[in-house]
Order: structure tokens, then sequence, then C-alpha cells
């Protein structure tokens, strides 16, 4: 996956994180990648939640549940959405 | 409230759909299950620490949680400035709501106050003996473990429900917790009907027994099928008085306890740092937190976990193994729609969306592996 289609996916992350969890004064263009989702913008562990699953359909992946601690910024969530799609060929 | 169960069901559940590639993105489209998710995910926000306000109890019941393991040895604080500074420091933390309880907190009614008015979302666990003053605003749950004759047997005190009763009928506060034991699911209904005369509100909770207990009071396969099958029953016949769902019946009278089922996400099973793994804490009456211990229901066997506050946290967290069906996520809707109108003051318990209990075995299925494979407590 070449750089712009990495950024084009952390960029459609941002978006539907904006768009689910209400976020106020960011745009997917200004969302910073590698803000902690959880220390930095106080995201709950049902809110992540929310957000996985909407990332499952939207990426057609399965998360493993022990993965999510590891979601914390857009970048990890990117990388993770990728090795997924990687190992599912 | 007005729960409406559309047909007499039978504690035989139904098997949960099998995975039909639902994604969550098309179960959210169906207009009921939008609204209610939309209703519910404004209170994703509580985040829960349980505190125990005092060793002290005006009874002694058998099977009781807090009188097994260290915490009963704990020095009591009763200091309302030291309780005031852990709130504070607490609320800095990010806890938005708090359970009071053990021994008995309605010994200490200062300490209540201090806690009320510093976080004002959380309950109380009380036996309802001694009543609370009003201005305590916190949800309260009043234990209840069979008729008076059995009360007297197993928890030596003498006209229990009556002065229950007298205490917290028509307090828009209370919610009695009735939990079915092996001896006294027989004698529940007449129990919630006289609770029900008096307009009182009533949940269900199931005995789950604490490390080490033998006693009578012990489920069997038999007697959770019987409880379900009770429980369904009650909910059917007492809709306006009965805060429940059959998928919470389906959740709690399983043969596999809630650790099983889900894999407890409290910190005493869950070493990491996500969700309460992260924020979670159960303070003893000394303010002092041990990790390794710290559970909503602290001393309790985990493979026999079936506890309706254990559920409140384990069942709610476990939204992603809930999406294989609509119909499976509508019974997750309902058992999370009855947890915040049983724990959250103010809130409004709906219509139930899925009249049938549901099976919890594919949700079983759907965490990381078998939620068998992680095993028992110790």
């Amino acid at each position: 996956m070449s750089q712009t289609q990495n950024g084009s996916m952390e960029r459609r992350i941002a978006e539907i994180l904006i768009q689910e969890l209400k976020l106020e004064n960011v745009t997917p263009d200004t969302f910073d990648v590698t803000t902690d989702l959880v220390k930095e913008l106080g995201i709950d562990s049902m809110d992540l939640t929310t957000v996985v699953l909407v990332l499952q359909g939207e990426y057609k992946v399965k998360f493993d549940e022990d993965s999510y601690p590891s979601l914390t910024t857009v970048r990890a969530i990117a990388a993770q959405v990728k090795q997924l799609q990687g190992a599912a060929g | 409230m007005d729960l409406v169960v559309h047909a007499p069901v039978t504690a035989k559940l139904s098997p949960a759909a099998a995975p039909g590639g639902w994604s969550f993105s098309d179960i959210i489209k169906s207009p009921d299950i939008a609204a209610r998710f939309a209703k519910v995910r404004g209170y994703f926000f509580l985040r829960e620490s349980t505190y125990d306000m005092t060793r002290r109890c005006n009874i002694r019941c058998h099977g009781c949680y807090y009188y097994e393991g260290d915490k009963q040895n704990a020095r009591d604080v009763v200091d309302p400035e030291a309780w005031r500074a852990l709130m504070r420091a607490e609320k800095e933390r990010g806890i938005t709501f708090v359970v009071l309880a053990g021994a008995e907190p309605a010994l200490v009614p200062e300490l209540l106050e201090v806690c009320y008015r510093e976080i004002p979302l959380g309950a109380i666990a009380t036996n309802g003996l001694v009543r609370i003053p009003p201005s305590v605003g916190y949800r309260i749950h009043i234990s209840v473990w069979g008729n008076d004759a059995t009360s007297q047997r197993t928890r030596q005190a003498k006209r229990m429900l009556g002065r229950q009763m007298e205490n917290y009928a028509n307090d828009a506060r209370a919610v009695f917790v009735y939990t079915f034991t092996r001896e006294n699911v027989a004698e529940s209904r007449a129990v919630v009907q006289e609770l029900a005369s008096k307009g009182c509100r009533v949940t269900f909770s199931v005995f789950s027994a604490t490390t080490g207990y033998s006693g009578p009071l012990s489920h069997t396969p038999a007697s959770l099928l019987q409880t379900r099958q009770t429980m369904l029953d009650l909910l059917r016949e007492f809709p306006e008085q009965v805060v429940f769902s059959p998928y919470s019946a389906a959740v709690h009278t399983d043969e596999n306890s809630l650790h099983l089922l889900f894999s407890c996400s409290y910190p005493r099973q869950n070493p990491g740092q996500f969700g309460l793994g992260r924020s979670f804490r159960q303070y003893r009456s000394d303010l002092t937190w041990v990790r390794e211990a710290a559970c909503c229901v602290p001393d309790t066997d985990c493979a026999d976990c079936r506890h309706y506050a254990a559920g409140s946290a384990i069942v709610t967290a476990r939204m992603n193994r809930h999406i294989s069906s609509p119909e499976q996520f509508r019974a997750w809707l309902d058992y999370v729609d009855t947890y915040l109108a049983v724990w959250v003051p103010g809130y409004a318990k709906g219509d139930n969306l899925c009249a049938t209990p549901v099976s919890p075995s594919l949700a079983m299925g759907q965490g990381k592996g078998d939620g068998r494979a992680a095993g028992t407590a110790r």
C-alpha cells in the first residue's frame, strides 16, 4: 500500500471517528493521526468498540478483541486494518 | 415504564442466529435498533468504581460476600473529609459513577451524603432495614432473598420484607433486587406480587457463591433452568414493576458463569489497561484497594458468578460479540437498557425489543476463542 493510500485510509478513519464520536473543532484534514485517542481525547472503551464495529463493516476485516487496547491512534488503527487486509489476502 | 413482552415465552432458548454476514452498519439501519442504540449510547460516559463504606452490618446473611476474604478486616475511615478527598480524586481520574456497598452503607449516612455531593451519579446496595435520607439521590438497591420465613433463616432478620417496604415503597430511588437461590425460586412469585402491590420496582440477581462456599444456596443446572422460567413468567406477569429482559434471564441463568461466557472485564480477571481494567477500583472501608482483588463483588467465585452487578459491566462491555444478527443486537440493547434503568437515577426503561431469550452461546464464541478457555478465577 502506498503512502498516499495510507494517508487516504487514515483520513477516512479520522472521518469515521469524528462522525461517530461527534468530535467538534476538528476535520479529517486537521485530525492529528498520532493523537492518543484514550489519553488525549478521553475516548472510552465503548466508543472505541463502536468505531471498531463500523470499521469492520467498512473494510471487511475482523479485529481481534485483544487488539483493542493497541488501537490508540488513527495511525495505529490504519496499520491494523492494513495488516488484517493483508492477512486476508 | 412500559415493558412489553409479546407472547408467553419459555425457558427454552432461541438459538442465536448463525452469523449471516451482518455488519454493524447494516444492523443499526433498523429504526428501532438505531433509536435504542442512540439512547443507551448517551450513557457510555459512565465510568464506575465501587466503595465499601463500613465494615459494620446490622444483620448476618449466609453467603454474604462482604464477610469473606480480607476486606472485612479493614479499618473503617469515618472522617467525612477523607471521603470527600477520595471522591474528588476519583472524579479527577475520570470516575463518573459510584457504587456504595458493604457491609451496610445505610449505617454511615453522613458519608453517603459526602459522596453524593461530589459524584452525583451512583447506586447504593443496602439490606433496606435502615432508611437512607432522601437527600442522598442515588439509586438504592434493596436486597431481597426470599419471603420472611426464608429471610429469618438465611439472614437472621425478622419481618424483613415488610420493614424494607415500609422504608422504600413509593421511593423513586428504590429498586428491589430479588436474588434467586436454589431454595427460594418457588416463593419468588408471592414476594414479587407483594412488592408489585405496593408499586415497588423489582429486578433479579442470581446467587453467586463466594470462594469455597458449598452451602444450600448454590444453584444446580436444574435450579438455574427453573429460575430462568420463573424470571420470564414474572416479567410477563408484572410488566410495570419488573425491570428485566428475556436476554437478561438467559445470560444470568446459563450453565456457564458470566466470566466463562464473556471473559470478565474487571481488573481481577483483566490485567490490561483497557476499559474497566484501566479505570475500575474497588475500595475497602479503609480507602485502600488491591488490583488483584478488584471486581464489583469481591471474593465471589468467578466460575459461579451470575451476579446482576457483574453482568451490568461484563455483558455491556461485550457489545462487539452481539452483532451477528439484528435480533442478537436487540437482545444486547435490552440488556443495556435494563442495566441503565436499574442503576442510573432518572433513566426510564423502554420496551424490550427482543421478546425471546436468545442464547448467549454465539456471543461467547465471538471473542478471542471461547470464554471457556479463559478458565476459572484461580
